[in-house]
C-alpha cells in the first residue's frame, strides 16, 4: 500500500500514507494549483504510487479525482466539513471511518480501532515535539526546522530536534502560507536576513496546535476529527477573522517586524485571505510580502524581493 | 391579446431590485436582508419573509452593461488577485466604489455561503464579512463526495439549524407548510423552464435569450411567478420556426461570457448553431423525496458541480445526445476550475477556448476564431 497524500487534513492516524512534499511533473493545467497540479503528475506518473487521499477543501482539491479517476488507482476525496462545530466533528469522524473502511476493502487489510490508537500515540507524540520545537524558532534556523517537519510527516513519523541547525540572528518576521513544498524558500529567507520566528503554516504553526487538544474525547475517531478541525484552522474553513485575530496576537507577542505570505498561484482560499489579511496588517502598520510559488519546486528566485523587504523592515 | 411573459418578466425584475440603492433612493428595506450564493436553499428564507441578494448574478449584470472593467481595476487595488473569480472581483469593486448599474445592493443582515458549486464562493463570502461585519453563515455539502446516509443526516441537521437562525433573524415562525409551498414552486418552476430548454434544439430560438432569462431560475426559483413566466415563455416558442438544419449543431459548454451582447461567440460561429447548453441545466434542481428535508437535501447536495466526474461525464453526455450537437464549445474559464473538467470524455469534436465570463479582455478573439475553424474542418 503506497498511498500518496495531500494536506493536513488527511488523517496521518489511520494508514501509513506517502505525504506528497514536491514532484517535478508534466501535468500543467491553466488557471490551476500548482501544487495540486504536480499531485496529480505523480499519482499519474509515479509507478510505485498505487492510491491518493487529498481534500476536497478548495477548488483545485476539489476537482483532482476528476483528473486522476482513470488510472486505476485507490482514490478517496474527503470531504472537508466547511464549518465548525460538533456536528461536523462527528460527521468528519463518520468520514474517517468510511476512509478506513474504503482502504480496508480496496488493500484487503484490515485496521483495527487499536492499531489507530497506536498510530494516534505516535503521531501525537511527533505533534507535541513539533509544537516543542515551534516554540524555539527564535533560536532555530527555520530551514532545518522546516526539513525535519517534513522528514517527520511520513513513517516512522520521528521528529528529532537535535538534527536542528541553530540559526543565525535575522530580522524577526511571521510566515503564512500554504505547505513550503519548495523549501528552498526558508533559505532564501534566511539569506536575505530574515528570520521566521512564528508562522501559520499547515505543516508547522497548525501542526503544533493540535498538541495535545482534545485530550478528554474518548472515542477516536472523534477525537481525530476535532484535532484536525478545531485546531488553528486553515483558510478553506472560512475562518477569516479568528485567523486574522490570532495571528496578529502571535505576531506582537513574538515582535515581528514583517509578515511574509507564501503562496501557490492560484491558490484562491489564501487569495482571498490575503486581501483582507493586507489591510489588517496595514492598520497595525506591519509591513507585508507576497511571494508566489508556481509549482511544488518552485523555492527559488525570489532573493531580490526577500532583500527588499529586508532592508524594509 | 394573449398574456405575454414579458409582462410578468418586467414585474420580476422590478421586485428584485426594488431595494438597490438607485431606486430606494435611502430607504431602508421592509424586509432583513442575506446575500446568498446561486444553491443556497432560497425556499427556507423566502418562507420567512427575508429578502435574498445574488452578488454572483449582480456582478453578470455588471459585465452586461460594459461597466466590469474599472470595477476589476478597483479590486486589484483591494489586494484582491485579478485570478480570483472574476464575478467576486468585479463586485467588489462595485462595492468598494459604489457604483454599478442599478446601484449597489440593499446592505446585508446576514451572508449566507454554500460549497455546492465550488469552494470559492465561501472564502468570498468571508472578505463580504469583514467589510460588512455581519454574521457569515456557511452551509456545508458533501455532495457525492460522502455516501447517502452520513451526507443526508449531516445536511438535514444543517438544514434545520439554518431554520433556527434564520427565525432569530427575520423574528418570524417557520411554517412547513409554507416551505413545502416554496419546494413545490421551484418544482413547478424547474419542470416549466425544462419546456423552455427543450425549444432550443429545434425552434429559431436566440440562445442569448436562455442564458439571460435563467435568471430567474436562479434569484426566484421558488416564486409562484417563474413557473408562470417560463410556461409562458415556453408557449411563445414552440410556435417559433423550425431553426435552421443546414447550420451545424453545437454545444455550449461553459458560462455565457455575461459582457458579450449575445452572451456567445456569435462572431466566430458562422455555419454553426447553438443547439444545447450546459450551463442553463445547471439549476434544473432535483427534489426528490418525500418530506420537505429530504427534498431540499436532494436538491441541494446534488448540484452539478456537486457530483462525482463519472456522474458529470454521464449528464453530460446524456445532455449533448439528446441535443443532437455534433461538436462543442468547452469553454476554459479562467474563473472556474470546478467547471474546466466537465467535459472530460464527452465524445465529439470540440473546441477549446480560454475565457472567462466577466472579463472581456481575457479572451483572444482571433485565436478563437482559429479554433473554430479547426472545428469545421475536422467535423466536415
Amino acid at each position: 500500500m503506497k498511498i500518496l497524500s495531500m494536506s493536513g487534513f488527511v488523517p496521518e492516524q489511520i494508514c501509513d500514507t506517502v505525504r506528497f512534499t514536491g514532484f517535478d511533473g508534466s501535468e500543467r493545467l491553466s488557471h490551476y494549483c500548482g501544487y495540486a497540479s504536480d499531485f496529480i503528475s505523480q499519482v499519474r506518473e509515479d509507478g510505485s504510487i498505487d492510491g491518493a487521499v487529498f481534500p476536497k477543501s478548495c477548488d483545485s482539491s476539489r476537482s483532482i479525482g476528476s483528473y486522476i479517476d482513470d488510472t486505476g488507482k485507490f482514490i478517496y476525496p474527503i470531504p472537508v466539513p466547511a464549518v465548525r462545530n460538533a456536528e461536523s466533528v462527528a460527521y468528519f469522524a463518520d468520514i474517517l471511518k468510511d476512509y478506513k473502511t474504503k482502504i480496508e476493502q480496496h488493500y484487503g487489510v484490515s485496521i483495527s480501532e487499536e492499531d489507530i490508537k497506536a498510530r494516534d500515540a505516535v503521531i501525537s507524540v511527533r505533534n507535541e515535539k513539533i509544537a516543542a520545537a515551534y516554540g524555539m524558532l527564535k533560536e532555530l534556523s527555520y530551514a532545518s526546522y522546516i526539513r525535519e517537519v517534513h522528514a517527520s510527516l511520513n513513517a516512522p513519523y520521528e521528529f528529532d530536534e537535535s538534527r536542528i541547525s541553530k540559526g543565525d540572528d535575522g530580522k524577526p518576521v511571521f510566515l503564512i502560507g500554504s505547505f513550503l513544498a519548495g523549501t528552498g524558500l526558508a533559505d532564501a529567507f534566511e539569506k536575505a536576513g530574515l528570520k521566521v520566528v512564528a508562522d501559520n503554516m499547515p505543516e508547522s504553526g497548525r501542526l503544533a496546535s493540535r498538541a495535545g487538544s482534545v485530550p478528554s474525547e474518548t472515542d477516536i475517531y472523534k477525537k481525530i476529527a476535532s484535532e484536525i478541525l478545531c485546531t488553528r484552522p486553515s483558510p478553506t474553513q472560512d475562518l477569516f477573522d479568528e485567523t486574522i485575530k490570532s495571528d496578529l496576537e502571535e505576531i506582537r507577542s513574538k515582535g515581528c517586524r514583517g509578515v511574509i505570505f507564501a503562496t501557490q498561484k492560484y491558490c484562491e482560499p489564501y487569495d482571498y485571505l490575503f486581501s483582507v489579511y493586507k489591510k489588517a496588517l496595514d492598520e497595525q502598520g506591519i509591513p507585508a510580502l507576497q511571494v508566489q510559488m508556481t509549482d511544488s519546486t518552485d523555492g527559488n528566485g525570489k532573493a531580490s524581493a526577500l532583500e527588499a523587504f529586508a532592508d524594509i523592515i | 391579446m394573449p398574456d405575454s411573459y414579458l409582462v410578468h418578466v418586467a414585474g420580476a425584475m422590478r421586485s428584485y431590485y426594488k431595494d438597490f440603492s438607485k431606486y430606494a433612493k435611502g430607504r431602508e428595506p421592509s424586509q432583513k436582508v442575506a446575500w446568498v450564493t446561486s444553491f443556497t436553499p432560497i425556499e427556507i428564507l423566502d418562507a420567512l419573509d427575508i429578502e435574498y441578494i445574488y452578488p454572483e448574478s449582480y456582478a453578470a449584470v455588471i459585465a452586461a452593461s460594459g461597466l466590469e472593467q474599472p470595477l476589476l481595476e478597483e479590486s486589484s487595488r483591494q489586494f484582491l488577485s485579478c485570478d480570483c473569480c472574476s464575478y467576486s472581483c468585479c463586485f467588489e469593486g462595485c462595492v468598494e466604489t459604489g457604483k454599478g448599474p442599478r446601484g449597489v445592493p440593499p446592505k446585508p443582515d446576514v451572508l449566507i455561503a454554500t460549497n455546492n458549486q465550488c469552494n470559492t464562493l465561501p472564502g468570498w463570502w468571508n472578505i463580504l464579512a469583514k467589510r460588512y461585519n455581519v454574521p457569515l453563515i456557511v452551509l456545508d455539502y458533501p455532495g457525492e463526495f460522502t455516501e447517502d446516509p452520513i451526507a443526508r443526516a449531516y445536511v438535514e441537521k444543517q438544514h434545520k439549524e439554518f431554520v433556527v437562525k434564520m427565525e432569530e433573524l427575520s423574528g418570524n415562525k417557520l411554517d412547513e407548510n409554507e416551505l413545502a409551498k416554496r419546494v413545490e414552486n421551484s418544482i413547478a418552476s424547474v419542470a416549466a423552464w425544462k419546456r423552455v430548454c427543450a425549444c432550443l434544439k429545434d425552434r429559431e430560438v436566440p440562445p442569448t435569450l436562455l442564458f439571460d432569462n435563467i435568471n430567474f431560475l436562479i434569484t426566484a426559483r421558488c416564486k409562484e411567478e417563474t413557473a408562470l413566466i417560463y410556461n409562458l415563455m415556453a408557449d411563445e416558442m414552440e410556435t417559433y420556426p423550425e431553426c435552421d438544419k443546414s447550420l451545424t449543431p453545437l454545444f455550449w459548454i461553459g458560462y455565457p461570457l455575461w459582457y458579450h451582447k449575445d452572451r456567445y461567440l456569435t462572431e466566430v460561429m458562422d455555419g454553426f448553431r447553438v443547439c444545447g447548453s450546459n450551463y442553463i441545466t445547471w439549476w434544473n434542481l432535483d427534489y426528490e423525496g418525500d418530506s420537505v428535508w429530504d427534498k431540499l437535501f436532494s436538491a441541494y447536495n446534488n448540484t452539478f458541480l456537486n457530483l462525482s466526474q463519472k456522474t458529470k461525464t454521464d449528464r453530460l453526455s446524456a445532455l449533448i445526445e439528446a441535443s443532437g450537437a455534433k461538436c462543442a464549445v468547452t469553454c476554459r474559464n479562467k474563473s472556474c476550475k470546478c467547471d474546466y473538467v466537465s467535459a472530460k470524455n464527452v465524445g465529439i469534436p470540440q473546441a477549446e477556448l480560454e475565457v472567462d465570463m466577466i472579463d472581456r479582455e481575457y479572451l483572444d478573439v482571433e485565436r478563437a476564431g482559429k479554433l473554430m475553424a479547426i472545428l469545421k474542418e475536422t467535423i466536415s
